[in-house]
């Protein structure tokens, strides 16, 4: 998957196009959105008909899949969330990506690990909610993001164990305070 | 058809480096400026790169929600970053590649969890609603229109690799190589000769069907 474009097939083609630049016969305007700078077509060779059709592609694109306008908005106001303050705990560990699956098992919990420098905050995601560990243990203040929004506040005992009652729906970070230090866990999406 | 629609002259004296110095130039220093606090600069990075995520994520073929979701995912992480990114000037290159790595992790765990993966009937699922609404609202343009959905349509039957390279070649305005690179993991040096190639093999369908 992650080399999907790679090797077979398309490698060993050397194409001679001319040097010619094509002006899009693709009507612009209407709903393509683009600016003038951005031109169409490569530094490698080329031909009319490519840059052309690329560029029909590209209005049509704009027109047929454009981004959501209220996706546009969620990314325009997710700027509240930029934090000078807080550390980002990098996602270390992702079961997903890092753990070899195991055969027959289609339910394992989802095992997440995010280090900012000597803490550790170790997450399991089930179907019940999270299930949580700061380490080393100690008694932390934490919430769970899900946006922009105030966050939802979480019950920590003192060794720094927390649990919630239902998954997080779509992207999330938890935000702990522990002393006076503020970290971040990198969004992320269950 | 092009009454009523200004020449492109847009495009006559462009200079052609595809992304990378044109409105590219200038992403490094508006990270740098949203990142010191100024809100608009953030809006115009949105503005110019928000198109580049989305198209990642179509090229992966995501569901309706899970784009979404992966393209907020990618927005809320790249504002944690933000002031943080080694190569403020890359700000594209780390979104794509960003947005590749969480779309590969849904399909992953899609395949995990055996809903589907029938790329066919999640598409089915995205593709309701939205094109077919926008193109009603042009009814004086049927004929344009019908080719631009024959064209989509021919795009969407292309071999998987060509779409998907074209998905995101096509984003508006067009990405630097190097960020469809990070969008696609692909090296940069082989993207020219495949769009030529994926464009080529799409011309080819359509005379095939009488539409070029």
């Amino acid at each position: 998957m992650d080399d999907a474009l790679n090797g077979e097939g398309f490698d060993g083609e050397e194409l001679h196009g001319e040097e010619v630049r094509g002006e899009p016969d693709g009507e612009p305007g209407g709903a393509f959105d683009g600016q003038p700078g951005d031109g169409p077509a490569g530094g490698e060779p080329d031909d009319g008909f490519t840059t052309a059709l690329e560029e029909e592609l590209r209005q049509a694109a704009a027109v047929l899949d454009p981004m959501p306008p209220e996706l546009l908005q969620i990314a325009v106001d997710a700027y509240a969330l930029h934090d000078l303050e807080a550390r980002v705990a990098e996602l270390t560990f992702d079961s997903l990506v890092d753990a070899l699956p195991v055969r027959g098992v289609t339910d394992a919990p989802r095992m997440l690990t995010f280090t900012a420098g000597e803490v550790t905050v170790d997450v399991e995601v089930t179907s019940e909610g999270l299930l949580g560990q700061l380490l080393p243990p100690r008694p932390a203040g934490i919430e769970i993001l899900s946006g922009p929004q105030p966050g939802t506040p979480v019950t920590v005992d003192e060794m720094g164990r927390f649990t919630t009652d239902r998954p997080p729906s779509g992207p999330f970070a938890l935000r702990l305070r522990t002393g006076s230090d503020v970290i971040t866990t990198e969004w992320l999406r269950a | 058809m092009r009454t009523g629609t200004l020449p492109s002259a847009a495009y006559d004296d462009v200079s052609y480096t595809r992304g990378g110095t044109v409105d590219r130039t200038d992403v490094g220093a508006l990270v740098q400026s949203a990142a010191d606090g100024d809100a608009a600069a953030w809006k115009a990075i949105v503005e110019g790169l928000g198109p580049l995520v989305w198209s990642v994520v179509r090229a992966h073929r995501l569901s309706e929600a899970d784009a979404h979701e992966v393209s907020q995912t990618v927005w809320f992480r790249f504002a944690q970053h933000l002031g943080r990114l080694r190569e403020p000037d890359k700000a594209g290159a780390w979104l794509a590649r960003t947005a590749r790595h969480e779309c590969l992790k849904v399909i992953r765990n899609q395949r995990r969890l055996t809903l589907t993966d029938d790329p066919l009937l999640l598409d089915r699922v995205s593709e309701e609603g939205v094109p077919e609404q926008a193109l009603l609202e042009q009814e004086e343009a049927a004929a344009r229109n019908e080719r631009v959905r024959r064209l989509w349509q021919e795009f969407e039957e292309l071999g998987e690799r060509c779409r998907q390279l074209l998905r995101v070649l096509i984003a508006s305005p067009p990405p630097s190589y190097q960020e469809v690179s990070a969008a696609l993991g692909i090296a940069v040096g082989s993207i020219g000769p495949l769009r030529q190639r994926c464009l080529r093999r799409l011309r080819a369908r359509l005379e095939s069907r009488g539409t070029a």
